[in-house]
């Protein structure tokens, strides 16, 4: 089945424990497959499993208690480049749990369109099918989950935007 | 505006992506459908030729109609009888697999058999036995009304760990049937018919917790 890393991402970001996000995606794809051969394009394809995902996060939510998950992730390493000083790598892997944290703070439904779209970088059209919203929610909920990010990475977004002024 | 765009791409460069783990593309695999399985290749065979080619030919067309018209006489009415349990699981499956998205799983949530069955009063035209096997495993989570074709269900919601049962219930035409268990689409069922009732037990659990269901629902009368 394509897709299977897109949505199985999605997932990690919704949903805490690992072993229930395996859980997740096996009724996922159990509820696909069916349906899988019907489908014309591609695109369709990811949005379509990607929504079939996302209602089963909010199905698992639900089962437990109602309340949408944080999430601790990983951050990613930098493996791959050893130009810079062992300084630079801590003060980057600080950063980066900064960040991984304040995304997998943020409420899931404001959560799932930044993952959406800043990871996944799918279209505002494909968001609103995927989240079963509005397109003017997503762009909305979007703008609040961005304004929430820099807000809670201020110090990092000013270095930012004090260089523009 | 320009802050936005910058903590979108402080973002992207920062947060990780996952691949799927082994286990589930092996189970996707074992899931997968089976028109995504390619084809089988055919190897070409030797051609007899000539007069023999001709017999072969004649014999066969003949063979075929007549094996074709023996067919169609005997599948046919047993086509018509599985067809319609075939759309019975499916519609059944789908009722099922709909309860668990969003909020249609009951209309009256109880744990409490007392205050399920008076509900069901008035709403269909038979008593279904309702009750709570917590003890059991199966608490008793809530029920419903469904309309499956043709027939008003009364449908009871039970638990099972972290997965639901669906017991849609009608009069049944027939005299008492035993088990009969059946898989559609990963999920389990199974039929029986009691008491002029006839018994759809559908869930996303194993067929093992369904024949554990039927056992108890059974044993509490």
């Amino acid at each position: 089945m394509p897709h299977l890393d897109a949505a199985y991402t999605l997932a990690r970001y919704l949903i805490n424990d690992p072993s229930e996000v395996d859980d997740v995606l096996q009724e996922a794809v159990l509820r696909g497959v069916q349906y899988f051969n019907t489908l014309e394009s591609d695109n369709n394809a990811r949005a379509w499993f990607l929504t079939i995902v996302r209602r089963e996060c909010y199905t698992a939510w639900s089962r437990r208690d109602g309340k949408m998950d944080s999430v601790s992730l990983e951050t990613i390493s930098d493996l791959e480049d050893a130009a810079i000083s062992p300084e630079q790598t801590a003060e980057r892997s600080l950063l980066r749990e900064r960040i991984v944290h304040a995304v997998g703070t943020l409420p899931g439904h404001l959560r799932e369109v930044i993952v959406l779209r800043e990871l996944q970088q799918l279209s505002y059209d494909e968001i609103a099918v995927i989240t079963e919203s509005p397109i003017g929610t997503v762009m909305s909920r979007l703008s609040r989950a961005r304004a929430r990010l820099a807000d809670s990475l201020r110090d990092l977004v000013d270095v930012d935007v004090g260089e523009m002024s | 505006m320009s802050t936005e765009r910058d903590i979108g791409n402080i973002v992207r460069e920062n947060l990780p992506s996952y691949q799927a783990p082994q286990s589930l593309r092996e189970f996707v695999r074992a899931n997968a459908p089976a028109s995504d399985v390619p084809p089988p290749i055919l190897v070409p065979r030797r051609r007899p030729t000539g007069a023999a080619r001709q017999f072969l030919y004649a014999a066969g067309i003949l063979i075929a109609f007549l094996a074709g018209w023996m067919i169609n006489n005997s599948i046919r009415s047993r086509q018509q009888a599985s067809a319609a349990s075939e759309a019975m699981v499916a519609e059944l499956v789908d009722n099922h697999v709909r309860s668990l998205i969003g909020d249609h799983l009951t209309d009256v949530r109880s744990t409490d058999q007392h205050t399920v069955k008076p509900w069901f009063n008035g709403k269909i035209d038979f008593a279904p036995r309702v009750v709570d096997l917590a003890s059991q495993g199966f608490p008793l989570i809530g029920g419903r009304v469904d309309y499956i074709r043709g027939h008003t269900a009364a449908t009871l919601v039970y638990g099972r760990r972290k997965h639901f049962v669906n017991v849609f219930i009608w009069p049944a035409g027939g005299a008492d049937a035993g088990e009969t268990s059946q898989a559609y689409n990963g999920y389990s069922l199974l039929h029986w018919v009691a008491d002029g009732l006839s018994y759809w037990a559908v869930t996303d659990a194993s067929p093992v917790d369904l024949e554990a269901f039927r056992l108890a629902y059974d044993a509490n009368r």
